[in-house]
């Protein structure tokens, strides 16, 4: 590693990325989404001579540029400031392939909040038809941000054999092109596209529930407005199975093999959190769109803020787990084929494992203990996902084993196997045997493991409700790093490792 | 549907007075009217209860093999798990929206006249809520489940002369066993239903026939200033987007969060550290402990017990005393009651959490 760890200590540093670009999904694709919305509705308006809604249609743009342009903005420099410490090779890599995408997306960046700043001002201060181009200019130059951003989100799944053939000789940016149109540009993008519509209608919605009218003119024009908005979601719902269809197909077969593992043992509920959590992204879209036409499209006079409120809660639930999602299918890698999750490039793997993970890390200092250097090891390698006792806690997923026991499981960590359920979502342990034993040494540590017993043997039978299924020859570690905490737990062959000491639970539930 | 199958059932099953009953009845619009969706949401979880509870009696086997038939439902049946996590997580919704809309039902004054038997009734459901609550949860038979139940039912044993023979008829036996499980299981899926359901049709009956209350303020003001909107279709809709709801979060807690299944139960092993009961018994369970360490021995279970006893009586019979204006010092009084109660649940119920 090149790059000091930043650790954060229960939440991990995932989730301080997770939560940040959750918060800015939501507005950036509104941005999107709503830039178009803004002028469309404006010219309906015109053309339906429906000009006394025009001041509701003011509010919302300027609930729409303070949203997107101060909270847009903050957030959006906040992702990047939090992957540059959580992922700094990673983070490299990007700039240094697609530095001058970048680049274009600032320009357009700057286009969109200036437009949308003068579409605000400029409000019965200029004719209609300039306004209205302002808008347009507005709504073309963030759909070209996410045009951009987009390149660069799907090159992290899919760099594309292009990309991956000269990937480490230092000609990487010569392919920007091929990564940027790389194998799942277009389904993203379209996928993007769909959710910024229906947000943008979202949007509108929670703008329109907040409108008292008692003029019957103006009620009329709410209804109108509040099914336009409504049918903005439409797209979603009706091309969304079809470009998740197409996304599959493109994705390797590898990452596809994380969802396909997770169907396929979804009746016994050991599913992978991948799997669980896509389920959540559709059975949340489905959920929304029954919620939007019960209570927006058929009944859009009674549409109330608190309604308009659970719509976005929704959007919010069906948005984070997709988010989510997307992110984890990515495993084992943080660029798909080239760097691991723990920002260890594959080719790098045989020579730390001749020459030492710690040689190559040149923030850490001399170790003055097997236990101080096993936890060098861990943070670069392991706390990328999993923190000691928080998030992935590590002391949960030991369950006590002793120090022998972890490192019969760190071995199949070091040396995987391609039947390992492992290999689909954590990359390989690298470093020599004296930096695994270290590292060994460190978790039985914190996992306050006793002492090592003498040479354990695996009953043949498991117990009933024993530890998770694992293919034969692989220690089970707990539940299947790939589930949630506390997923239901299948009866399986028997472990390798010795059984945890009994442990007490203080919640009866 | 056709308008013509619409017809012939309307006609056939005398649809069209129901109809025009639920066209008749409006529901009051105001700041308030969130809290109306409260008893639609616990309707709702009771009905996913019911349909998985009847899924889970298939493969469920109460008696000696307990454990292992929910081990096989969770491990080995297909989507068992995911039956027993919805059973379970629609159980702990359905209670916590009966509390919610029995607060907002005591904050709105709506048990008032005419609506006090709306109120028994309710208090009634809740009640029976509990037990199902507590007889469910002995039905895994793992060693959670098991030192619960055998804490539970050590409180009635203290209490003198008539405790030991109530507790052992409730165990059917000195201890807790297969016995107890067979018992659990006849109150859990046969007496409580038969209690449960009646009730639960007065209950919504009495809701049709008196429609929802208003807040007193909103009361005050001139009819014409009112707000409502149509029971049918209008409200009715908005109740089936709150259950889409409701069903999104269910799955969402049933699939990130399964229901665990702990250790078989086994008397003779020490009891769990720290052990304690559900949420929704926290606050008396923490009360109990908190007046044993005043009064030491039977006196604080006594004090305990007699607290809970005249709170619940005066809880159940507001309707009987608050009666007055909404200005009437009775009024105010048991506004701020239902403050303290609430205030006083969630104290003692994080006071129970931190202290274990």
């Amino acid at each position: 590693m090149n790059y000091p760890v930043w650790e954060v200590p229960k939440l991990g540093g995932a989730w301080v990325i997770g939560m940040i670009s959750i918060f800015h999904v939501l507005i950036a694709w509104f941005a999107v989404g709503g830039g178009l919305y803004l002028p469309v509705a404006e010219s309906k308006l015109y053309r339906e001579k429906r000009e006394s809604w025009l001041p509701v249609l003011m509010k919302h743009s300027r609930f729409f540029l303070v949203l997107t342009s101060v909270f847009g903005a903050v957030s959006g420099v906040g992702i990047w400031f939090a992957i540059g410490l959580v992922h700094p090779e990673a983070t490299s890599t990007l700039i240094h392939n697609f530095v001058f995408g970048w680049a274009i997306e600032w320009v357009f960046f700057v286009v969109e909040l200036a437009a949308a700043a003068v579409y605000y001002y400029t409000w019965n201060r200029i004719p209609r038809e300039l306004h209205l181009k302002v808008g347009y200019l507005y709504a073309v130059s963030s759909f070209l941000t996410l045009v951009i951003i987009n390149g660069i989100l799907s090159f992290m799944l899919t760099p594309g054999r292009a990309w991956l053939k000269v990937a480490g000789t230092g000609a990487e940016a010569s392919r920007f092109w091929w990564a940027f149109f790389n194998p799942t540009y277009f389904p993203s993008l379209i996928m993007r596209i769909l959710a910024c519509l229906s947000l943008a209608g979202i949007y509108a919605l929670v703008t329109y529930s907040r409108t008292e009218v008692t003029d019957p003119q103006m009620r009329k024009h709410k209804v109108a407005m509040i099914r336009w908005s409504a049918r903005w979601l439409l797209p979603m719902f009706l091309l969304m199975p079809l470009v998740l269809l197409w996304f599959l197909h493109q994705v390797p077969a590898e990452n596809r093999g994380l969802l396909e593992l997770g169907m396929n043992t979804i009746g016994s509920g050991a599913f992978t959190q991948v799997t669980r959590i896509s389920m959540l992204t559709i059975i949340t879209t489905i959920t929304i769109a029954g919620v939007v036409y019960l209570f927006a499209y058929k009944w859009p006079n009674d549409l109330s803020p608190g309604h308009a409120a659970a719509i976005l809660g929704l959007a919010v639930i069906a948005t984070a787990s997709t988010e989510y999602a997307r992110e984890t299918v990515r495993k084992p890698y943080v660029i798909g084929a080239h760097m691991y999750s723990n920002g260890v490039r594959k080719r790098d793997v045989d020579r730390m494992n001749q020459e030492g993970y710690l040689t190559h890390s040149i923030w850490t200092p001399p170790a003055a203990s097997q236990v101080v250097a096993g936890n060098a090891v861990f943070r670069g390698e392991c706390m990328s996902c999993h923190t000691v006792s928080g998030y992935r806690s590590i002391v949960r997923l030991l369950q006590g084993r002793n120090q022998k026991a972890i490192g019969q499981f760190l071995d199949t960590l070091h040396k995987p196997t391609r039947e390992s359920p492992y290999v689909k979502y954590m990359p390989p342990l690298v470093g020599t045997q004296t930096e695994i034993d270290d590292l060994a040494a460190y978790l039985a540590k914190v996992s306050n493991a006793p002492p090592a017993p003498p040479a354990p043997v695996a009953p043949p039978v498991a117990a009933p409700g024993a530890a998770p299924a694992a293919a034969p020859g692989v220690a089970p570690l707990g539940a299947p790093l790939g589930a949630p905490l506390g997923a239901p737990q299948p009866a399986q062959p028997a472990p390798v490792l010795p059984a945890a000491p009994p442990q007490k639970p203080v919640a009866l539930r | 549907m056709t308008t013509r199958t619409q017809e012939y059932l309307i006609e056939r099953l005398g649809l069209a007075d129901v109809i025009a009953v639920a066209r008749k009845k409006t529901v009051p619009l105001h700041k308030h009217s969130f809290w109306y969706y409260w008893g639609g949401i616990s309707l709702f979880c009771f009905l996913v209860q019911l349909v998985t509870g009847i899924l889970l009696l298939l493969y469920y086997r109460p008696g000696p093999e307990a454990f292992e038939s929910v081990r096989q439902i969770t491990f080995e049946t297909h989507f068992g798990w995911l039956i027993r996590s919805v059973h379970n997580w629609s159980a702990n919704l359905f209670l916590l929206s009966v509390f919610i809309h029995m607060f907002s039902v005591f904050f709105m004054k709506a048990y008032r006249a005419p609506r006090e038997f709306g109120w028994f009734t309710g208090l009634g459901l809740l009640g029976l809520g509990l037990v199902f609550g507590f007889s469910g949860y002995l039905l895994p038979m793992d060693e959670l489940s098991y030192f619960a139940t055998k804490v539970g039912l050590d409180m009635p044993s203290n209490i003198p002369i008539i405790g030991p023979p109530l507790a052992n008829l409730i165990r059917g036996g000195l201890e807790v066993s297969e016995f107890t499980v067979q018992r659990f299981f006849t109150l859990h899926a046969v007496i409580l239903p038969l209690l449960f359901l009646p009730l639960l049709g007065i209950h919504l009956w009495l809701v049709q026939k008196h429609g929802n209350a208003s807040p007193p303020e909103e009361e005050s003001k001139p009819i014409v200033e009112r707000k409502s909107i149509p029971f049918f279709p209008n409200f009715l809709a908005k109740d089936l987007a709150m259950w889409l709801i409701t069903l999104n979060v269910i799955a969402l807690l049933a699939a990130m969060f399964p229901w665990q299944l702990g250790e078989p139960a086994d008397p003779l092993s020490a009891a769990p550290v720290g052990i304690h009961p559900e949420w929704y018994f926290m606050s008396q369970f923490q009360t109990l402990k908190v007046m044993g360490r005043l009064f030491p021995g039977f006196a604080g279970e006594a004090i305990g017990m007699g607290l809970f006893t005249v709170g619940m009586v005066l809880w159940l019979l507001v309707p009987f005393y608050d009666i007055r204006a909404l200005a009437a010092k009775r009024a105010k009084t048991a506004t701020y009651f239902g403050i303290a109660v609430v205030g006083g649940l969630i104290i003692m119920t994080i006071w129970g959490y931190l202290a274990v």
